[in-house]
């Protein structure tokens, strides 16, 4: 049987169906609008911080190619960027970097560094570099600004056209894009910017020695540029690239770092106890100088090398194969009559071994660099540094030829006054004279410290000797 | 007659209960999310800043953040210098911009130095930001108080709203005196 319904119940129906459905859509209309709309900001703002993340990456890129130039050559350094940064020559490099997130778009890092003249630290003439980078992420979805303004005002975003040109980066289109601009300053820092640092392990041997710091170089710091225990400063930091030192109840006034790793025995430590250290042991090269003086050639005896008022004279340069003194023999690095400063740079490819009552002797005003490939074993009276500055007597431990590793042994009854930088060589300081006080740095593949009271820290260092390192001490962001 | 008026009355009724419900909840996840938006915002305005920080000095809803004086008068950017002991400035010796942050009459505003403050964030009454300053880092928090509830919302709440966000100070901390992290 047929049940006839009457019309206008149809209609009724029919009426609040579409009304159901027209507020519905209604509904899902501005549902989607919002949503869609809070995509795009979201959208944009995850663009906007990997922008930063390129151009963060862009510092990254120019720090690694300055400390690969610290290498010896060849090193590979600025391999594939347009030049070669030295005092106001510009270098840039473009690096496309393939990103598998927001939709496979490729960020664009552009970086270029110079060197300002402006830059040039007076009191060593060590250059400090500008990085500047330029991030880019290409922006997905229709190029339609945010619905808040102050969204707008933060991230800058270009849509339509170059937003900034500042005519230092070229890769910036007009395509819809995030771009984050960054400038930082890098400074290099010392061989000798330790107190202490190895490579491998570092053992203070339980001899409840002192490290501590002071900089010759202020009143405040130091008496008469000489270490003073009531102006002692808390910067005699020690630290390993490896995963155990042993403070060996060591009063250090500093900070101890470890690799990763675990520091023991650290009661009497001053500092800051971190884990997150490492620093690259750049090795030495064989200077090979163009030009020496070519006599003595070798020194097994008692013997004089003439330092220069020039600094880097081929008359106070000097190439060795070894030197071995022994009894009472003395060898002389002479300076000026009237002990105004000189200079004299000597390479040993061999050996160095001074015993019995042997000593090496620098005269007044000199400032020695030392360079050795083989052995080191100081003993006898040591070595006289009269001004009693570690600065003038700095020691290179070079590269070995072979895979053996060389070893160096600092000791004798005179007080030791010298910065050692052997990265290769394994270390050892015992001694340090009848007062057991070292003055100065120390690194080495491994360092063991024997018999050693102090070890006093000269700040002044820190701005001496060769860059190992660069440093970030500026870091800006460009927001205009 | 009368029970398809009362059917019809009951499924309007709830179907009219149902509109409410789903346009308070909208209202209520727009807000939500409105103020999700302002967070990230805020976040990263004091992001930004504190990554060039050379100092900060922190109170709740109150955060002045000092940064490199950069720009010229003219919005250029000027030339670095050394000052004798291994730092660098920007423009003249021992010169800065203070950016300060604060809360007023429902707005967050970030002031450069006495220029006018610009509003980063509006109708944000509810809001609370601060800054702990842990010398290397600086943690933010940006709370609101949600709406979904016509009681108000709980602590617990207010709590799950945290935005949180660590910024690593790139600079050379200059308040600190230690030196370089």
């Amino acid at each position: 049987m047929k049940i006839h319904r009457p019309l206008h119940d149809n209609g009724s129906v029919l009426l609040w169906t579409v009304l159901v459905i027209t507020i519905l859509s209604l509904f899902a209309t501005e549902v989607l609008r919002a949503v869609s709309s809070r995509y795009q900001v979201a959208l944009q703002t995850s663009t906007w911080q990997e922008a930063l993340l390129g151009a963060e990456s862009g510092i990254d890129l120019a720090v690694v190619e300055l400390r690969k130039s610290l290498y010896p050559a060849p090193n590979g350094a600025w391999s594939g960027w347009t030049n070669t940064p030295g005092d106001g020559v510009i270098s840039h490099g473009l690096t496309t970097v393939p990103n598998a997130g927001l939709a496979d778009t490729p960020m664009t890092v552009e970086v270029d560094v110079d060197a300002p003249a402006q830059l040039i630290d007076a009191s060593n003439g060590w250059q400090y570099y500008r990085i500047r980078t330029l991030g880019t992420m290409p922006l997905t979805g229709p190029p339609r600004i945010g619905f808040n303004k102050q969204d707008n005002r933060l991230r800058k975003l270009t849509l339509q056209a170059q937003r900034f040109i500042d005519n230092l980066f070229t890769s910036e289109t007009n395509t819809p894009h995030a771009a984050r601009r960054l400038e930082a300053i890098v400074a290099p820092l010392s061989s000798f910017n330790q107190a202490i640092f190895s490579v491998g392990a570092l053992d203070l041997n339980n001899q409840n020695i002192v490290v501590d710091s002071y900089d010759s170089r202020y009143a405040t710091k130091s008496t008469n540029g000489q270490y003073d225990v009531t102006k002692r400063q808390e910067n005699g930091n020690i630290a390993t690239d490896g995963n155990l030192i042993d403070a060996g109840n060591a009063y250090v006034y500093g900070d101890v770092s470890t690799n990763s790793g675990t520091a023991i025995n650290t009661n009497h430590v001053t500092g800051v106890i971190r884990t997150d250290f490492y620093q690259d042991p750049i090795p030495i090269a064989d200077p090979n100088w163009t030009s020496i003086n070519p006599t003595p050639s070798i020194v097994t005896g008692t013997a004089t090398l003439n330092a220069s008022s020039t600094k880097g004279s081929a008359q106070s340069r000097y190439r060795l194969s070894a030197i071995s003194i022994a009894g009472s023999q003395t060898l002389t690095l002479a300076g000026n009559a009237d002990g105004s400063s000189s200079y004299i740079e000597v390479f040993v490819s061999g050996d160095i071994s001074v015993t019995g009552t042997a000593q090496v002797i620098l005269g007044q005003g000199v400032n020695a660099t030392i360079y050795f490939q083989g052995n080191v074993d100081i003993a006898g009276k040591g070595v006289l540094n009269p001004a009693n500055q570690p600065a003038n007597l700095l020691l290179y431990g070079v590269q070995p030829v072979d895979s053996v590793t060389p070893h160096v042994n600092l000791g004798g009854n005179g007080q030791i006054t010298a910065a050692l930088y052997a990265p290769n060589h394994d270390v050892t300081v015992n001694g340090g004279g009848s007062s057991g006080h070292v003055f100065g740095s120390i690194v080495g593949k491994t360092v063991t410290m024997t018999g050693v009271t102090n070890l006093h820290y000269d700040e002044a260092l820190g701005s001496d000797g060769l860059i190992n390192n660069y440093q970030i001490v500026s870091w800006v962001e460009d927001t205009r | 007659m009368l029970i398809a008026m009362s059917i019809f009355s009951a499924i309007s009724l709830a179907l009219m209960m149902g509109f409410v419900s789903l346009e308070r909840n909208f209202a209520a996840t727009t807000d939500f999310a409105t103020n999700h938006t302002d967070s990230v915002r805020i976040s990263d305005y004091l992001a930004l800043d504190l990554r060039r920080a050379l100092s900060v000095q922190t109170a709740p809803n109150s955060t002045t953040i000092t940064i490199p004086s950069y720009y010229d008068a003219n919005g250029n950017p000027q030339t670095p210098q050394l000052d004798g002991e291994g730092g660098v400035y920007y423009g003249a010796s021992g010169s800065s911009v203070q950016i300060n942050y604060y809360l007023a009459n429902g707005t967050i505003y970030r002031q450069q130095d006495a220029l006018t403050p610009v509003a980063i964030a509006e109708n944000v009454s509810d809001f609370n930001f601060t800054v702990t300053d842990l010398g290397k880092v600086a943690t933010t928090r940006i709370t609101f108080k949600p709406i979904f509830r016509s009681s108000g919302a709980s602590q617990s709440a207010i709590d799950a709203t945290a935005v949180y966000d660590t910024v690593l100070l790139r600079n050379t901390r200059t308040d600190t005196g230690t030196g370089v992290y």
